[in-house]
């Protein structure tokens, strides 16, 4: 078979794999549940969602290869402000890390349904040779991968080309990034391979559970190292400048073996001959040992593709259940739970378990730099929070996949699912509060009262949540614009029932410039919004 | 048998340009297995879904148990055990967590929960996929989970759209026997199928829907009397009254020429 040939016939397994991860689960990816059309005839909604199954796997791809390389080209903003060669070695490390990160990210999402070989299944009955299976299935990986690695190995090279000005840096760049790619792809189909496996086993064992749960984590540490490398630039940067001018010979030597810094400073030896010729030397050598790493990774990556085309990548081992034992709770709790199971399973949604963590970080992040807590850093930091809460309904909706049509046939009504949805994302902002207490204590607070604006967001986000949730289960509409709007609609509807006590508690103030009634005032308002969101609730 | 579990009338479902249902009737007893007899595209599963109140039909009533299944949809789900013709469940969750979650909503407390799950589990014999994601199990697997959920709350009422779809033969004959023995305890079964001995063996009474509604129902004499021939079988009856014999024969024919004369 020509490599044309193969080329064009991957579409078919890649679509299948697209449409397995998105379109089978009812939208995986938790933007998946965005743009909802109302169907008419049951038989129109496969088509449709395949059709917006290979719609979202377009824009996911171009959204994320673009979010990517804007991502990627940040490191280099600081070179401007700092010295030219340790800003070249830090803004290409970075820079490379970052991508590693999306990539990473990204794979991990769109290949744990390509590891499954079922996309592949459908070729298996063709009369064609193992070699044009393995071709076929390589080229069908590639497609799911393709706009991320060309274009942050494009922007990075031509980043390198703008700001060194060095002919020699580019083909060096350009290898280098390659790698980076190929490292990041290597990584993500060993993490998919083993989520797959360890979710497949199944077992009921405190190992396996434990083993699940780290997964779970893992997934979530992904996505708050992606965001804490977006942030490096602003916060790292300068330190990392710092630590470059005042190293030891020790930290010195460590750091031009380390990746990606050994890259950046080999580029920055090629851009500045003159400087720092043993580090320069050291970083090389150590580039050539993550050459010969680069092939290894490479060739596990081409033979694990072609296990995934033969169908025989993951070996599933059954636990034989010892009891049937079941242990029912009620049916609010029994709703919770499943919606816990099922999103933390699902690898696009399992991320989300992260919220509370990343809710922490960013509100020490925001906060660090104060000496004195101030009502306005509180306001930014709990807004912040809840903004984030609101994500985790989208999330919990997107997990129930085509498992909310068989919730369907149990007694349920819409208030017990929408509020069991709306306590796990009210609970997902827990930790902002207890971030925010924690910190006061630990610094002078303009008024102590104001402590408590986090604690009464508490109620304006279980309304918001509900409030939500229950548009996001209720009307859908036709066209694909104004359903897209529609769903925007329904997330500026949450954010505006967070702000709205918060504006009650800044004109309070202003009126009345005593914090303890501007806290009443917005938890007034905050119980206002509960008592019509339960009202509301009780008429679903 | 005595009161009537399940009553619709005059059911019409229009879904764009497609009637899929056009005026069905059909009346369920206690005590009593109706089978629900069509071609692909006859308005089986839509006659299912709306009796579930899993969709609204366009016009017409329903009644489960003395209850409007889109007014009274918690009364209705909570006396119906329904199975889907392909099984659509939680793909993440494992059987146990399924069954889990299902006893819960249904709120069943532990021992009864246990002693039915158990002796399902045991006679479905699905020990070693009791805590597999349900996504890796076969189609017949996810039947019998399927169907363990149906029964974990002991509904007055089934509704089993083409339940033996992927079934071994111990399974199909186990399922086959309980939906026997639920009708004989007074129990109501609503039970589409295509496979003609299935209906032939189980049901009581037959119902044959075609282009959205009944045409012929009744016991399997009554429908023989119906074709005109007394000693036929429920698929040649079946031919028969959909009009399809004569169809049957001529398309073998064509296709017999056109595939096998080489």
């Amino acid at each position: 078979m020509k490599l044309t040939e193969a080329w064009h016939m991957s579409r078919i397994p890649y679509r299948e794999a697209v449409y397995r991860s998105l379109a089978q689960e009812r939208g995986q990816m938790w933007w998946g549940a965005f743009g909802r059309r109302r169907l008419d005839k049951e038989g129109e909604s496969d088509v449709e969602l395949t059709k917006r199954a290979l719609r979202i796997a377009k824009f996911d791809k171009l959204i994320v290869a673009a979010f990517c390389v804007a991502a990627s080209a940040m490191p280099f903003t600081p070179m401007y402000f700092g010295s030219h060669t340790f800003g070249l070695v830090s803004s290409i490390s970075l820079s490379l890390a970052i991508t590693f990160g999306f990539t990473v990210l990204y794979a991990i999402q769109t290949l744990s349904s390509f590891i499954s070989a079922e996309s592949s299944v459908l070729l298996f009955t063709l009369p064609l040779p193992k070699e044009d299976f393995s071709r076929i299935t390589l080229f069908s990986f590639i497609r799911s991968l393709d706009y991320l690695v060309v274009g942050s190995i494009l922007s990075q090279v031509a980043l390198v080309a703008y700001v060194a000005a060095s002919p020699m840096a580019v083909p060096f760049m350009f290898v280098f990034s390659a790698m980076n790619s190929v490292f990041a792809v290597a990584i993500a189909l060993w993490f998919s391979r083993l989520f797959y496996r360890s979710l497949s086993r199944g077992g009921r064992s405190k190992g396996r559970t434990l083993q699940r749960l780290v997964f779970i984590l893992m997934w979530g540490s992904l996505l708050l190292g992606v965001s804490l490398l977006l942030s490096i630039p602003w916060y790292i940067v300068p330190l990392l400048e710092k630590a470059l001018f005042s190293l030891d010979q020790i930290s010195s030597l460590l750091l031009c073996l380390a990746y990606p810094f050994a890259a950046g400073i080999t580029i920055s030896s090629i851009v500045n001959p003159g400087a720092a010729l043993s580090g320069a030397l050291v970083a090389s050598i150590a580039m050539a040992g993550y050459v010969v790493l680069t092939c290894i990774a490479g060739r596990w990556t081409l033979e694990t593709v072609k296990h995934i085309s033969r169908g025989t990548t993951v070996k599933l081992a059954r636990v034989r259940a010892e009891d049937f034992s079941i242990r029912p709770r009620s049916p609010l709790l029994g709703c919770i739970v499943k919606d816990l199971r099922i999103s933390s399973r699902n690898p696009a949604t399992a991320f989300f378990f992260a919220l509370p963590v990343l809710e922490t970080v960013i509100v020490s992040l925001l906060i660090a730099n104060y000496q004195v807590l101030r009502v306005s850093v509180i306001l930014v930091a709990t807004t912040t929070g809840g903004i984030f809460a609101l994500l985790m309904p989208l999330a919990l909706l997107s997990a129930e996949g085509p498992g909310l049509e068989y919730m369907k046939t149990l007694p349920l009504n819409a208030p017990q699912i929408i509020l069991s949805k709306a306590l796990v994302s009210t609970a997902t902002y827990a930790p902002v509060p207890l971030t925010l207490l924690g910190l006061a204590l630990m610094k002078h607070l303009t008024s102590p009262v104001a402590i408590l604006i986090p604690y009464v967001t508490i109620l304006a986000i279980a309304s918001a949540s509900i409030f939500e949730i229950r548009l996001f289960l209720g009307s859908a509409t036709t066209g694909k614009i104004a359903a897209l709007v529609h769903d925007l609609k329904k997330l500026v509807t949450g954010v505006t029932i967070i702000v709205i006590p918060e504006v009650a508690y800044g004109i309070s103030y202003f009126v009345s410039s005593n914090h303890a009634f501007a806290v009443s005032a917005m938890g007034g308002i905050a119980l206002v919004e509960l008592a019509t969101a339960f009202y509301l609730l009780k008429r679903s | 048998m005595s009161s009537p579990l399940i009553v619709a009338s005059g059911l019409f479902k229009q879904f764009g340009s497609v009637q899929a249902l056009a005026g069905l009737n059909l009346q369920i007893m206690s005590g009593e297995v109706y089978g629900l007899l069509g071609p692909n595209g006859a308005g089986k599963t839509t006659a299912i879904k709306i009796i579930t109140g899993l969709i609204e039909s366009t016009s017409g009533t329903v009644n489960v148990a003395g209850f409007d299944p889109v007014r009274n949809s918690v009364e209705v789900k909570s006396r119906i055990g329904y199975m889907a013709e392909s099984p659509i469940l939680y793909e993440s969750l494992s059987p146990r967590d399924f069954l889990e979650f299902v006893a819960s909503v249904r709120k069943i407390d532990r021992r009864s929960a246990d002693k039915i799950v158990t002796q399902l589990a045991e006679a479905f014999d699905i020990a070693q996929y009791f805590d597999s994601p349900i996504a890796t199990l076969s189609m017949g697997m996810k039947q019998k989970v399927a169907f363990i959920a149906s029964l974990v709350h002991q509904p007055p009422i089934l509704l089993l759209d083409e339940p033996l779809n992927g079934l071994d033969a111990k399974s199909s004959r186990i399922v086959k026997d309980l939906v026997s023995l639920h009708a004989n305890r007074g129990g109501a079964v609503l039970f589409s199928t295509h496979i003609m001995e299935v209906a032939e063996h189980i049901c009581t009474r037959i119902g044959i829907i075609y282009q959205g509604k009944v045409i012929a129902e009744g016991t399997l004499d009554q429908l023989r009397n119906k074709a005109g021939s007394k000693s036929e079988t429920l698929e040649e009856v079946f031919l028969k009254l959909t009009n399809e014999e004569t169809e049957v024969a001529d398309t073998t024919k064509i296709l017999g020429e056109a595939i096998f004369n080489r």
